[in-house]
């Protein structure tokens, strides 16, 4: 169970850090207005893994709370979690010599919810697996 | 004939003279320059600085500072605070689109010099004191600004402090 819970979250990160690296170009392109000194590719994966896989020790903790109810729960408190992270983006104060902070969270704020977005993609697949 | 020379060379002192009168250099603003304020949060700067410099430290007497900071230029980092700094409860950047910085007169102090003159922010005038330094054609100054005085107050933000340390470092050229 562990071990599944594991894989599913370091796919989930994989996932979620591949969306946010495609996104991060895409917004590049539309605005030319260039975030790397912050937000960069090492960043998005370690950002991405990471959160994946505090989700991942979350569910195993709820799991051995609630059991069968412990998957609904953690669903519910990851998706309010990630709604509720939306915050950071918008109120962090960048370093002066960034451009136009204003366009930060157009590009943040939506990768705010890619972890919770790939762990629920895939999480059909690791329940079939029977893991 | 005669008459023409002295008419001509009347009229060429006349020109000569006016160069007489001492006047101070004249600088232009180079790259580099910047208008910081650290009020603790919200802290940050304004990237538009434009104006007339004259200043000699042997002629102070006719050196001057005519400087106008564009609102709408100001960077605090984070883009809900330029929004909400820009807005009508703020610096109202669409009334009053410059803080304006014009000096009366310019003395030399044990430190550096002082320029004393009228800063306009906000709407509200108030005779300001800027002490400051010129070495290797840079202008470099601090003053504190109580935003009280100029009325920068929306009452949403009691713990903010009335005054902020605003820091002026200008790079000129001739």
């Amino acid at each position: 169970m562990t071990r599944g819970i594991f894989v599913q979250s370091l796919v989930a990160g994989i996932l979620a850090a591949i969306a946010a690296n495609i996104y991060n170009q895409i917004y590049f392109f539309a605005t030319e207005v260039d975030y790397s000194n912050i937000i960069n590719v090492g960043s998005l994966i370690g950002l991405n893994l990471g959160v994946s896989l505090i989700a991942g020790l979350v569910n195993i903790l709820l799991t051995n709370l609630f059991k069968s109810k412990g998957a609904i729960i953690f669903n519910f408190v990851y998706s309010v979690g990630s709604f509720a992270c939306v915050i950071i983006p918008i109120a962090i104060t960048l370093p002066l010599s960034t451009p136009f902070p204003e366009l930060f969270p157009g590009l943040t704020v939506p990768m705010v919810f890619f972890p919770v977005i790939a762990w629920m993609t895939i999480d059909p697949l690791f329940r079939k697996s029977g893991t | 004939m005669k008459k023409h020379s002295y008419l001509l060379a009347t009229l060429a002192l006349i020109l000569a003279s006016a160069f007489t009168f001492i006047q101070s250099q004249s600088w232009k603003i180079a790259e580099g320059y910047s208008v910081k304020f650290d009020g603790g949060d919200p802290s940050g700067e304004f990237t538009a600085l434009k104006g007339t410099i004259q200043f000699d430290e042997k002629h102070l007497a006719t050196s001057k500072f005519d400087m106008t900071v564009e609102v709408a230029s100001i960077n605090t980092g984070n883009g809900m605070k330029n929004t909400h700094a820009k807005s009508a409860n703020w610096f109202d950047a669409e009334k009053y689109p410059n803080i304006t910085f014009v000096s009366s007169s310019i003395t030399k102090t044990a430190s550096g010099f002082e320029a004393k003159g009228v800063l306009e922010m906000h709407g509200e005038k108030k005779e300001t004191t800027i002490p400051f330094t010129f070495t290797n054609n840079t202008f470099d100054g601090a003053i504190e600004v109580n935003r009280m005085d100029f009325k920068l107050d929306d009452g949403k933000h009691p713990k903010m402090m009335p005054s902020m340390k605003v820091t002026i470092h200008v790079p000129v050229t001739i």
